[in-house]
Formats: structure tokens, sequence, C-alpha cells
């Protein structure tokens, strides 16, 4: 019991750690929070349950689909919903991009169902559970677990190696300083929003065979990453991993001791009494400079 | 607004307040004689008044941007209507309960709100509310679950007096007294010490504003605000149900103060009106009213930053003497001389 239900936790808590990563990416470049962050996962993932279901496109080409199609929403929220206000206050970014996240969600109404539609995503492994001992491992959230850990170890060599990843670090670090040494700090920020919903398309697409994809799951999930994101530490990436796993393995935890009600209710006590009791977060450092 | 040159059209401009109260009497007058649906929407347009202004007083003068005021909303109406239901308490005592309980819990998660500032306030806030909703749906003994429930109507004092009437009646009366005790409110030291809050914590503390007392004062009065406006929903339906105390109301409450202006008392009402006008005009259609509200929200906030009041503030001999706007932010040096730049 207490094995299955950490494993479990382990692989929706891994999910939460991608939705935490874009918004940690976002927060470190610009200091403000992307409020559209989980509804431009919704839709990646109804675009991928479009390329994959609609069209019969193999599973990667959807998957790399919905990973392109976060890539743009990131970049369009970053035009309309930050730049149009970059230099108003937080308020101003936070109602922005909120008011970009019911658009998507009416869309996504609109498009793919309505309030009580749910759209099935056909699985990617036969279901049959693998038992080794006591141990019951369902190939399912092995490879969303595997999955999720390869788009985390791509991002981390991506922001450590590439011309572009240390740009953003630069950025994140001091931004006056990174924009002496030539970096386009306007470009850096479109850059964190767009990887950051890119990452989260990645994530939508390895959720959805497991979950249900439906219009109000976006911001759901944005709850919880945000959640995962401050409990590890809002500036810190390793933090959002460690954030992400801790509130799935809470949540599990609580489904299964408690009662299945509980599920959808611990992240919240979780996250308050983290923020009462040490609200900088696991891992966190102070808040970042304001570009 | 003294450097305006005094013209015969700045006299002839009437106050504000006397604009307000014409408005008001006109729809005590004409509401009772219209339709049941215009009636219907002339009593929401109170709550949602009321609803605004307690926002504002909190996002708007505070500066706090807290996301618990459906939550207390709800709590509102629950209380009212559940004290009405199992304890069977005349609405004359459970609509101030709801209120206070809502105060109460506003104060509650103020205490907290010294040592969170900006997202991780936004965060905590959040999570109560989810955590409110949580509790309406699941707490079934109590609160009957997700069907929600339906709630007596109250027998009026005065003979004659449908209900639909008799809550109207003390829904505008209410929406009036509560906006007029907020445009004073924030002239007063209270309300000069919110603004100083918003406009710089440090400074304000400078003064010597208690930024504890200050910001508790804010939230429970923003509490209070929505305790009552949630108690006359309950009144005015008649039921009860979690699912108009959701994160879309949550977000239709900031459409309103963005839209009429935050940090403006005029502003939260005509912005309370614009909103119900586009829900009512769009009732049919659910994602429709997500993608209006949606677009509504970003618009506003990106090309009208200071809403309607923004714009009646222009007007010649318009002055709205409790107006008191973010200043609009300086921009900063930038580290690259203009001539520098590719």
């Amino acid at each position: 019991m207490l094995s299955y239900l950490l494993l479990s936790g382990i692989s929706t808590g891994a999910i939460y750690a991608l939705v935490a990563l874009g918004i940690v990416l976002v927060y470190k470049a610009t200091g403000t929070i992307n409020f559209a962050h989980g509804d431009q996962l919704m839709i990646a993932g109804f675009l991928a349950w479009t390329l994959h279901v609609g069209l019969g496109l193999p599973y990667l080409v959807a998957m790399a689909g919905a990973v392109a199609g976060g890539f743009v929403l990131g970049a369009l929220a970053e035009r309309i919903g930050f730049r149009a206000v970059l230099r108003g206050n937080l308020v101003n970014v936070v109602l922005a991009t909120l008011g970009l996240a019911f658009v998507l969600k009416g869309v996504a109404r609109l498009t793919w169902g309505g309030i009580s539609d749910y759209l099935a995503f056909p699985p990617l492994v036969p279901p049959d559970p693998i038992i080794i001992g006591d141990i019951i491992l369902l190939p399912q959230q092995l490879v969303v677990t595997a999955g999720a850990l390869a788009v985390m170890g791509a991002f981390a060599l991506f922001f450590r190696f590439t011309t572009m990843g240390k740009a953003m670090q630069a950025t994140a670090d001091n931004p006056k300083a990174a924009r002496l040494v030539g970096i386009r700090v306007e470009n850096i920020h479109m850059l964190a929003f767009a990887v950051g919903s890119a990452v989260a398309g990645a994530g939508a697409a390895l959720m959805a065979p497991v979950t249900l994809l439906y219009p109000d799951i976006g911001f759901m999930l944005f709850i919880k990453g945000f959640a995962a994101a401050v409990l590890g530490g809002l500036t810190s990436l390793p933090g959002a991993l460690l954030g992400g796993l801790a509130i799935g393995v809470v949540e599990a935890l609580a489904g299964g001791y408690i009662d299945s009600s509980a599920i959808e209710v611990s992240a919240f006590v979780a996250i308050m009494a983290t923020l009462i009791l040490r609200p900088r977060g696991l891992l966190g450092g102070p808040p970042p400079r304001r570009a | 607004m003294s450097a305006r040159p005094e013209t015969l059209l700045t006299r002839l401009m009437p106050r504000p307040i006397w604009v307000g109260l014409v408005a008001a009497a006109l729809l005590a007058v004409l509401a009772p004689q219209a339709n049941s649906y215009l009636l219907f929407v002339a009593n929401q347009l109170c709550i949602y008044v009321i609803l605004a202004v307690g926002l504002n007083l909190l996002v708007g003068y505070t500066g706090q941007l807290a996301f618990a005021h459906a939550a207390l909303f709800g709590i509102g109406a629950y209380g009212t209507a559940l004290l009405k239901v199992h304890f069977g308490l005349p609405f004359i005592v459970t609509l101030p309960a709801g209120a206070l309980l809502a105060t109460v819990v506003g104060l509650a998660i103020s205490l907290p709100a010294l040592r969170l500032t900006g997202l991780y306030l936004t965060l905590a806030t959040l999570a109560f509310a989810q955590f409110t909703l949580w509790v309406f749906l699941h707490w079934e003994g109590v609160t009957f679950g997700a069907g929600g429930f339906r709630v007596p109507r109250p027998d009026w004092l005065l003979p004659g007096l449908s209900p639909d009437v008799g809550s109207f009646a003390l829904a505008l009366l209410l929406a009036i007294v509560m906006t007029l005790a907020a445009a004073s409110l924030v002239r007063s030291n209270t309300g000069r010490a919110m603004i100083a809050v918003r406009d710089g914590e440090v400074a304000a503390e400078a003064l010597g504003i208690d930024l504890l007392r200050t910001k508790a004062t804010a939230f429970g009065l923003s509490a209070f605000y929505a305790g009552t406006a949630g108690g006359l929903q309950a009144l005015m339906l008649g039921y009860v149900a979690p699912e108009s105390f959701d994160l879309f109301h949550m977000a239709l409450m900031k459409a309103m103060i963005v839209v009429g202006g935050m940090g403006s008392i005029v502003g939260s009402v005509i912005g309370a009106g614009a909103v119900l006008f586009l829900l009512e005009g769009l009732r049919a259609f659910k994602g429709a009213q997500e993608i209006a509200f949606g677009l509504l929200l970003m618009g506003a906030v990106i090309f009208f930053p200071r809403g309607v009041a923004g714009w009646l503030q222009a007007l010649p001999g318009w002055a709205e003497r409790y107006l008191r706007t973010a200043p609009p932010p300086a921009p900063e040096p930038d580290a690259v001389p203009e001539e520098a730049k590719p």
C-alpha cells in the first residue's frame, strides 16, 4: 500500500514539477508569475489529443506538436500579458495573465468540449501492472515519471550548456549587467515564457493518457504547480522538482490514508502551512531583482 | 484638482456623489415597477456594487493582491443561509452573523499577511479560496454538497412587500450606505494609511503606520463587504450552491475593479454595472462568457489601466475627491544610453 501510494505520488508529482519548472523559470527571468501557465498546458494537451486521436499521428509527433504549441502560446502570453504591462506593477501582470487564462479556457470549452466533457487519451503502454515482490508498478506511471525526468534533464542541459540558456541565467542573475554584455533582455523574457510553456506542453502530452483532458484542468494544475514552486522556493529549479514531488506524494498519502476527497485539498493545506511556517520554501533564496 | 481654472462648465458639473444618489433614487423608484427579471438585475447590481467596493478597498487602495474574495462572498452566503436552515433563525440575525463570520475569517487569513507579500499572499489566498470551495463541496452534512440547497424566503415586516422587492430594497439601502462609508473611509486617516501601504510599505512604516493593523483593517473591512454581499445574494436567490463562488467569479470581481478603476469608489460602482451588463448579455454561452471576461480583464489592464474612473477624471469639473490611483511608475533609467542602442 505505502509503496504503491509513494510511486503513484511520485508520478503525479513529476507532472507538477514540470508545471512548477515553467513557473520558476518565468519568475527568475521576470519577477512575475504567468497565471495563464496552466491553461497554456491545457491547450497544448488538447493539441496533442487532436494530433494523436483526431488525426491519427504517432504519439511522439503529437508530443512535439504540444511542445511547439506550448512554445508559441508562451511567447504570446509574454507579448500580451507581460510586455504590454512591463512597466506596470505586479498586480497588472497577474490580472492580465489571469484574463488570458480565462480566454484560453473559453476557447478550449468552445473547441474541445463543455463543462462536463472529458476527452480520453489512449494509453501508451499496456495497462497490466508489473509486480515485483510486494511492489505493484503501473507501466503508465513509469512512463510518465521517466518522461518527466527526461524533459527535466534536457532542460537542465539546455540551461547549462547552450548560449541561450546561459543568457537566461545571466538575465535572471542581473538584468542590467546582462544588458551591458549585449544580451537582449526583452528577448530573454519572451524566451523564458515560451520555454516554460513548452515544458508544460511536454508535461501535458505525458499526463494526458493518465488523467483525462478537460478545460478546467489547466487552472487546477497551475495552482498545484504554483504551490510546488513556492514549496521548493520560488527561485530554485531543483526546488521546483522537490516541491512537485513533495506535493504529489502528500496528495497520494492523503488520498490513501484519509479519504479520496482529501486528495484535492491536501495540496492547499500543505501550501498554506508552508507559507505560514517557511515562506521562502525549502531551497529558496532571496527574490530576484526586477528587470 | 484645484489647479484647474474654475469655469461655468466645471461649476455646473455634478459631483460624483449626486450622480450616484440620483441614479440610486431612480433605481429605487423604477425597479419595483419593472418586470421580475429587471428587478433581479437591479438587485444583483446592488450586491455587485458592495462586492466591488469591498474588493477595491483591499486591492485598489491597500495594494494587497488577494484572491479570497469569492470565498468570503461564499462564506457570507453560506453563513447566512445555513443559520437559517439549520437553526431557523430569522434573517435579521443571520445576515449580520454571516457578514461577521466572513469578517472573522478575513481577519484570520490576514494574520499571515504581514509576513507574506506580493505573490506569496496571492498564492496563500488562492489556496484558501480552493480550500473553502472544497469545504462547501464535501462537508455534506452541513453544506449539502455540490447540489446546493434552498433557503426559505423571509417575511418582511411591511405588509404588501413581496420577497423580491423587499430584498431589493434592503440590498439597495446597504449598497448606498456601504458605498458612502467606503468613500468617506478612504479620505480618513485609515484610508490614507492604506494608500501609503500600497505605495510603499517601507516608507509607510517609516511614517509610523502600523502595517499589520492597516492590512488587517483592509482585509477585515473587505471581508465584511463580501460577507454582507453574500448574505444578500442568499436572500435574493433563496438558493445557495458552491459554483457561485468559484474562480470564475473571482475573475469577475477582479474585472469589476479593473474596468471601473483601481483605487476609485466611483469606478467600483461603474465596474460592477459594466460587468453585470456583460454577464447578463452572455448568460446563455458559458465559453463565450469566459472569453469575453478574459478579454475585458486583459484589455482593461493593458489599454486603460486607470479604468473608467481615469476617463471621468479627465472631464472638466468631475473631481472624484476620493480618487487615489497609483501614480504612473517612473520609467527606470536604462543601462544602455539611447544613442548606444543598435
